[in-house]
C-alpha cells in the first residue's frame, strides 16, 4: 500500500504559507462561499465576505440553532480568524469533529432514506426562516452517533421569495433516484452512486425504472417528467435567448411548501425488504448451535479485553451481533457488511434501539471503495479511512479464501495494514459453512489449514493467543502487529 | 435572479418544471388530506393539524 519514494499527496493544496500542517480538504472546494481544512489534526471551515450576510442571517434567524438542538445540523464553535488558510477568509469556524466519514454508496437503502428525508427536514425549516437550502447533495450528510446529521452549516441562503427550489435537481439526483431504483428495480442499483459522484442522472434512472413507474404519483413528475423537462432545456444556454428561462422561473411559497411535502411522502413511501439477499439471515443458519455460539462470544470478549483500545471495525459484521457485543465492552464500532440486506438489518435494528457507538457500513473488502473524483482525492478510499484499533473477524477469512481466491497471506497482510490487534476467527475445511463453499468447485486450497493459517498469520503478527471455540471446529486468534 | 451562490448548476429544466410539478403533486396531497380530515372527523380526534404529519417523523415508520 506504500510506494518506495513519497510522493506529494495528490490533491493536497498546502495553505499559501506552505505550512505542513495545514491544508485544503481535497473534497472541499466546488462552493465559492467557503471551504473545509486541516491545521494540526483539526477540522476548520473558513467563510468567505461574500458569503457574509447570509451567514449573519442564518444565525440571527435562530435557523441554526434550531437545526442544531434537533441534531439537523453539526455544531460549530468560532475559531479565530487568524486560524484561516486563505486570505479570504471572513470568518473561520471549528465544527464538532466527525466520528468518520462515509459515502452514499457505502450506505444501506434507510441509511440513505433517512439521509434524504434529513435534508428535506433542513429544507422545510429554512424556508420558516426565510432561507433556502441551496444543496441539497447526498455528500453533506454523514452518520455521527448512529443518526445522520447535516455537516455543511454554509448550505443555506436567504430565499428570494417567489424562486423554485435551486436543489431540486441535485435532491432528485442524489436521493430521490438512487432510492427509486434501488426500491423499485434492484437495491444494487445503489452502486451507481459510486460511478456517478453527481448523482444519478435522471435520464438513466427514467430509462432504468420500470414503465409503469411512470405513473406513480411522485415518481412520474419528479424523475420522469423532470427528467424530460431536463431533456427540453438542455440547450437553453446554446439558443442564447432561452439561458434565462430557469433564471426567469417562479414558484409560489405554497407550491414550495407542497413540493417538499410531495417528496417527503415520495420518499418515505419508497420501501425495500431486505428478505432474499444473501446473508441478511446467515446468523440463523450458522452451523453450530447455542453452545457453540455462547462459547465464541466468551473468547470473542475475553480477547476485545485484552486489546484494549477504543475503536473496532467489525468485518464480514453480517447484522451486526458481534458488533453489539463490542460495543457493549464500550468500543465505538465501525461494522462493515458486502451483503446490503444484512447492513440494512443492522442499521434498522441499531435505529430501533437508538444506538449511537455503531456504524453499519457496506463494502466489499475484495473490492474496497477506492478514492474517487478529482485527483482521485476528493473521495477517499475506504482502506485508508480505516482508523481501527482493532481489527475484528469473525467466519469472514473463508470467504475470503475460498470464496474469492484469496490468500492466506494476503488476507493477513491486509488486516496488519489496518489495525495493530485482530481477532480473527479460523473456520476449517471439516465446518459445514466451508463445506458449502466447496461443494460446487474444486479445491484448489491445499493451505488452507489451521497451520497454514499459522504460517501466514505468523508472518505479520505475534500470537496473543488461540482458543478453540468449544462445541465446534473453530479457533479464535488474537494476533497483534510486530 | 441572484445566482451567486448556487455553485451547483441548478438545471434550467429543473427550475422551470418545478411549478408544473408541484401544480401536480398538489392534487393527490389535496385529497389525502382531505380524507385524513375525514377520518379524524369520524373518530371524532380532529387536532387542527389537517392531517399533515409533523416533519420528520417518517423516518420512523417503517422501523
Amino acid at each position: 500500500m506504500t510506494t518506495a519514494t513519497p510522493k506529494p499527496e495528490r490533491g493536497r493544496h498546502q495553505s499559501p504559507s506552505r505550512d505542513p500542517g495545514s491544508w485544503r480538504d481535497p473534497g472541499s472546494w466546488r462552493d465559492p462561499a467557503g471551504f473545509v481544512f486541516h491545521r494540526d489534526g483539526v477540522v476548520y471551515r473558513q467563510i468567505a465576505a461574500s458569503f457574509a450576510a447570509d451567514w449573519e442571517h442564518y444565525l440571527a434567524s435562530g435557523l441554526h440553532d434550531r437545526l442544531r438542538d434537533e441534531d439537523v445540523i453539526l455544531g460549530h464553535d468560532d475559531a479565530d480568524i487568524g486560524m484561516a488558510i486563505d486570505p479570504s477568509a471572513w470568518r473561520v469556524i471549528r465544527p464538532e469533529p466527525l466520528e468518520l466519514v462515509s459515502y452514499p454508496y457505502e450506505w444501506s437503502f434507510s441509511q440513505l432514506k433517512d439521509a434524504a428525508l434529513l435534508t428535506l427536514r433542513a429544507q422545510d425549516e429554512a424556508c420558516e426562516a426565510g432561507m433556502t437550502l441551496r444543496d441539497a447533495s447526498a455528500y453533506n450528510v454523514q452518520f455521527q452517533h448512529g443518526r445522520p446529521v447535516l455537516i455543511d452549516s454554509l448550505s443555506f441562503e436567504r430565499a428570494e421569495p417567489g424562486r423554485p427550489w435551486i436543489a431540486y435537481r441535485q435532491f432528485c439526483e442524489n436521493f430521490l433516484a438512487p432510492l427509486a431504483l434501488m426500491a423499485r428495480v434492484d437495491i444494487r442499483l445503489g452502486r451507481l452512486l459510486r460511478e456517478h459522484l453527481d448523482g444519478v442522472p435522471l435520464d438513466l434512472a427514467a430509462r432504468l425504472l420500470p414503465g409503469r413507474a411512470r405513473f406513480s404519483l411522485g415518481l412520474g413528475p419528479h424523475v420522469f417528467l423532470h427528467a424530460r423537462a431536463q431533456r427540453q432545456h438542455a440547450d437553453d444556454g446554446a439558443t442564447g435567448a432561452g439561458s434565462s428561462a430557469g433564471a426567469r422561473a417562479t414558484m409560489s411559497a405554497s407550491k414550495l411548501a407542497t413540493l417538499i411535502e410531495s417528496l417527503r411522502d415520495t420518499v418515505a413511501g419508497l420501501e425495500w425488504d431486505p428478505k432474499g439477499t444473501v446473508w441478511a439471515d446467515y446468523a440463523d443458519h450458522t452451523s453450530y448451535g447455542e453452545a457453540g455460539t455462547s462459547a465464541k462470544e466468551a473468547a470473542v470478549v475475553a480477547a476485545l479485553r485484552k486489546a484494549g483500545g477504543r475503536r473496532v471495525w467489525d468485518l464480514g459484521a453480517n447484522t451486526g451481533r458481534y458488533s453489539r457485543l463490542a460495543a457493549e465492552q464500550g468500543y465505538r464500532v465501525v461494522a462493515l457488511d458486502v451483503d446490503p440486506g444484512a447492513v440494512e438489518g443492522n442499521y434498522r435494528a441499531i435505529r430501533a434501539d437508538g444506538r449511537d457507538d455503531i456504524l453499519p457500513l457496506l463494502g466489499d473488502l475484495t473490492d474496497p471503495s477506492p478514492a474517487l473524483g478529482w485527483g482521485s482525492a476528493e473521495r477517499t478510499s475506504l482502506l485508508d479511512r480505516v482508523d481501527a484499533d482493532i481489527v475484528l473477524a469473525l467466519a469472514l477469512v473463508h470467504h475470503l479464501a475460498i470464496g474469492s481466491n484469496v490468500p492466506l497471506p494476503m488476507v493477513a497482510a491486509l488486516f496488519a495494514s489496518l489495525a495493530p490487534d485482530v481477532i480473527v476467527e479460523f473456520v476449517p475445511k471439516q465446518d459445514a459453512m466451508v463445506q458449502r463453499l466447496l461443494a460446487s468447485r474444486r479445491d484448489v486450497f491445499p493451505d488452507y489449514t489451521i497451520e497454514g493459517f499459522r504460517d501466514a498469520f505468523g508472518g505479520s503478527f505475534g500470537l496473543v493467543s488461540e482458543t478453540p471455540i468449544e462445541g465446534t471446529k473453530r479457533t479464535l486468534f488474537h494476533y497483534r502487529r510486530r | 435572479m441572484d445566482l451567486v451562490f448556487a455553485y451547483i448548476d441548478p438545471g434550467s429544466g429543473s427550475l422551470v418544471i418545478q411549478a408544473l410539478i408541484a401544480g401536480l403533486v398538489a392534487i393527490p396531497i389535496f385529497f389525502r388530506r382531505h380524507i385524513a380530515r375525514a377520518v379524524n372527523a369520524i373518530r371524532g380526534e380532529s387536532d387542527g393539524t389537517g392531517g399533515r404529519a409533523p416533519a420528520g417523523d417518517d423516518r420512523d415508520a417503517e422501523a
